[in-house]
């Protein structure tokens, strides 16, 4: 080739690559799509609100259709119009009042009698929803649930009844202070009579489901992928900016985080494993929100009976440290049970007293007065590398004071067996979180009366259940945190009687690109995708 | 030939239904609860509603006679976990996903390991035959997860502009290489190793001694004498292996996220859908037992000496 022809190659080849550099430069300025891409740790198992268990099934159902009320900003978390226009509550009656623009998605009116038609069905023993026992503070609900016969008198005498097209009257059975904000709750969320009876179990199918809210259900592949598109018809579409929303369900960390890495995501909703949080932990993406939930150990109060022993073993504990070198989630060390987020807390946990740090000394004094300490002590923790990761650190913990701990792991169904209650005989201390069902401190407190299903640790105490139950009874809040900061004092103050032993509060991680505008997770976990933008 | 495809066809009842039985009682006795999924216990009224619409509050025989009833009429009633799908259902969108994934993954398999097989006999003892058997050995060391996810991290993260093949996910094209190839990279070391051996003994043989010395070309040889003998084991091998990339996909489709049927599989279990995992092992049990019974039949196509035993 001649000299002159090979630099002039070279020349028009470096023109070109030019060209295209400068070309693709300046393509990138496009307008970004507003389509929003999110991986989560699966897809929605059911949309159907009477039945949703989880918080991906509550995300998609609280997309796609609305709820009464929705939470305002913390930390009371007051409960703030939605579907719901107003309310008054007197006495035991609590009327609700609808806005009056509710279109379903077939364009006919959401009613009061379709609130009605609906609470009904969830209550119904034949639907068999989980969550019935939400609806147990209406008056007559439990019983129409619970009908075995003449079900039919019991339905209609359940305290829930239209007084017009958009209003609505709930007798409870004694004031409840929470009622409102439990109305945020996905199983008072109605559902379309007429696609119910029609299709049956399939009315949640793309091609049957009628909804209300501010997105529609384009597509869902079960399991693996979930698309809603914005519903232009919903009353407040003008200030929605996403098109559309793509929801992937995935069952490893890594991926995840390879999706997100390689731009496949906009959104990371499953956690990341300890060994990648160290990768992320110091960028803007990385987000931590705390939550109103907690992590704890409890005890099997016959196996270990002296209260100074539990005190000790609380007091022995490292909590800083177990967050910061072990669970690397940054999450809150529990000086109480009550979640720091819950509204009221620095009130409610004002007399608590686990100590952030260990507190060797007072741990050892404490156990110095336990009389027939239980020196062989087993730890039950449900399958995971994280609990027992947790669990170890514990055990050496604990033999600062002379304990030796057997750790001990089963899956998680036989686990929860295993707990009963009353737990197996050979359970001393055991691992369980708790999760709020809404935002207030009495869900967690009725964990520890004397019925709980959700008590596994044996212990019982009257004047405890007294005083929860006066809570429940009283609408009055300040009286009411009053309330609580006794009950929680009982469990976790100085003279408490620690049935459980609390460990961190929770907090959700997610990962999120820098031009996702607008997002937040609200205290269940749940994104509202009415208020985001992609820049 | 008709009479044993008839027998073997009749001699899949028992064994189905000694599955089935099998399943319930493992079931049963891993205890736990399928209702109550999360550390929230369920109040008992709503347990006895549950219990009741799902007949599970009825002794294990009787649930044992509804099932297999159903069975036999192909409905394998409705899912416990899943509230609006049955087992018909999620077998139908699931398991086509599972096939589909399966019949990659073993056309990969076929298609890289029989040709390294080949090359590494044709060429035994030379620095190919040690290059094509460790890459087959070192590939039958990797556990399909490491490989996976390290095809996901260098192919579609790291070298993402250059490749554009995605992270996870079963939507077109581009979705199956990465998955095909994490499955069926065990199958095909194992049928590269097979047809290397099978082929080396094959060579050996009298008869190709005698079709080289008649002059035959040397490609013709291989091709139509040597290869047809060598390759009986390596369809012995592979019927097994269609059962296992068909139900041993769960790790694969986990790390993917592909909505088959292998990793729905493993989540009743630990979800105690009864239902479902009697459904999902019925269905494995019937396709293991076709797959060796259509083994066997080719086996008596491709080995004359077969054939003339069972006739």
């Amino acid at each position: 080739m001649r000299k002159g022809t090979r630099w002039s190659l070279w020349a028009g080849a470096l023109v070109a690559i030019a060209i295209i550099v400068v070309g693709s430069a300046a393509g990138g300025n496009q307008q970004r799509a507003q389509n929003l891409r999110v991986i989560d740790l699966g897809v929605a198992s059911t949309l159907d609100p009477g039945l949703a268990t989880d918080t991906t099934s509550s995300n998609a159902i609280q997309a796609l259709f609305e709820p009464l009320v929705r939470f305002g900003p913390p930390p009371q978390l007051k409960a703030v119009p939605a579907a719901a226009e107003s309310w008054t509550v007197k006495g035991n009656a609590v009327t609700i009042k609808l806005r009056k623009d509710l279109r379903w998605t077939n364009g006919q009116q959401v009613t009061a009698a379709d609130y009605v038609y609906s609470w009904l069905r969830a209550i119904s023993p034949e639907l068999a929803s989980e969550y019935a026992y939400q609806f147990f503070g209406i008056r007559g609900a439990e019983a129409y649930n619970s009908c075995k016969e003449n079900c039919a008198a019991l339905r209609s005498q359940v305290a829930v009844k239209a007084l017009n097209k958009t209003t609505f009257q709930v007798t409870l059975i004694s004031p409840q202070a929470w009622f409102i904000q439990q109305l945020n709750h996905d199983s008072f969320i109605p559902v379309h009579r007429a696609t119910v009876e029609k299709f049956g179990e399939k009315w949640t199918e793309p091609e049957n489901i009628v909804t209300f809210g501010p997105f529609k259900l384009a597509s869902w592949t079960k399991d693996a992928e979930m698309v809603l598109v914005k519903n232009p018809k919903w009353r407040g579409a003008s200030s929605v900016k996403l098109n559309k929303v793509t929801i992937t369900g995935l069952s490893d960390a890594a991926t995840a985080e390879n999706a997100y890495s390689a731009g496949n995501a906009d959104i990371n909703e499953y956690d990341l494993t300890a060994a990648l949080v160290d990768k992320w932990k110091k960028s803007k993406e990385y987000k931590t929100v705390g939550t109103i939930g907690t992590y704890y150990y409890g005890f099997n109060v016959k196996n270990i009976p002296d209260v100074n022993q539990r005190r000790a073993m609380a007091f022995a504990i490292d909590r800083k440290a177990i967050i910061k070198f072990v669970t690397k989630g940054g999450q809150f060390p529990a000086r109480a049970f009550t979640p720091n987020k819950a509204p009221g807390a620095k009130e409610i946990n004002k007399n608590s007293i686990m100590p952030q740090v260990a507190k060797l000394a007072q741990a050892k004094a404490f156990m110095a007065k336990a009389k027939n300490p239980k020196l062989n002590v087993n730890l039950y923790f449900n399958t995971s590398t994280g609990h027992a990761a947790i669990a170890t650190a514990v055990q050496a913990y604990w033999k600062e004071l002379g304990i030796t701990t057997t750790l001990k792991n089963m899956e998680f169904g036989q686990y929860l067996d295993f707990l009963g209650p009353p737990p197996n005989s050979d359970v001393d201390v055991y691992r369980l979180g708790w999760i709020y069902d809404y935002p207030d401190a009495y869900n967690g407190f009725e964990l520890w009366t004397c019925d709980s299903g959700n008590n596994n640790t044996g212990w019982c105490n009257k004047k405890y259940d007294a005083i929860v139950d006066k809570a429940a009874r009283t609408p009055d809040e300040s009286a009411r945190f009053k309330l609580y900061q006794q009950a929680e004092t009982m469990l976790t103050g100085a003279n408490g009687a620690l049935p459980i032993m609390p460990i961190y509060w929770y907090v959700y991680h997610s990962l999120v690109k820098p031009y996702v505008q607008g997002w937040a997770l609200d205290l269940i976990g749940r994104t509202d995708y009415t208020k985001i933008s992609l820049a | 030939m008709l009479k044993f495809v008839v027998r073997r066809v009749l001699w899949t009842i028992p064994v189905v239904l000694l599955v089935i039985l099998m399943t319930f009682l493992m079931m049963r006795q891993i205890g736990g609860n399928p209702f109550r999924t999360s550390e929230r216990a369920v109040p008992p009224a709503i347990l006895e509603n549950l219990e009741k619409k799902y007949h599970v509050d009825e002794p294990w025989w009787k649930q044992y006679l509804y099932y297999t009833q159903g069975v036999f009429t192909l409905d394998f009633g409705p899912s416990l976990t899943l509230r609006n799908q049955s087992v018909n259902d999620v077998i139908k969108e699931r398991f086509p996903v599972s096939l589909k994934l399966g019949m990659f993954a073993m056309l990969w398999a076929l298609v890289l390991g029989i040709p390294l097989g080949i090359i590494a006999a044709l060429k035994p003892n030379t620095i190919l035959d040690y290059i094509t058997m460790s890459f087959v050995n070192i590939g039958y060391a990797l556990p399909n997860f490491l490989v996976s996810t390290l095809l996901i991290y260098f192919l579609a993260v790291r070298l993402k502009d250059q490749t554009g093949l995605p992270t996870n996910g079963w939507a077109g094209p581009s979705t199956w290489i990465l998955p095909a190839i994490a499955l069926g990279h065990a199958p095909m070391t194992i049928f590269a190793r097979i047809t290397r051996g099978s082929m080396l003994e094959t060579l050996q043989q009298d008869y190709i001694r005698t079709a080289k010395a008649k002059g035959l070309r040397w490609r013709r040889v291989v091709g139509v004498h040597v290869l047809r003998n060598s390759l009986i084991p390596v369809v012995t091998a592979a019927a097994p292996l269609l059962g296992f990339l068909i139900t041993g996909s769960f790790i694969v489709e986990s790390i993917f996220g592909i909505p088959g049927i292998g990793r729905y599989y493993v989540i009743s279990v630990a979800g105690r859908d009864y239902a479902i995992v009697l459904g999902i092992t019925v269905l494995l049990a019937v396709i293991i037992i076709f797959a060796n019974m259509v083994v066997d039949i080719l086996y008596g196509y491709l080995d004359p000496r077969i054939r003339d035993a069972r006739t």
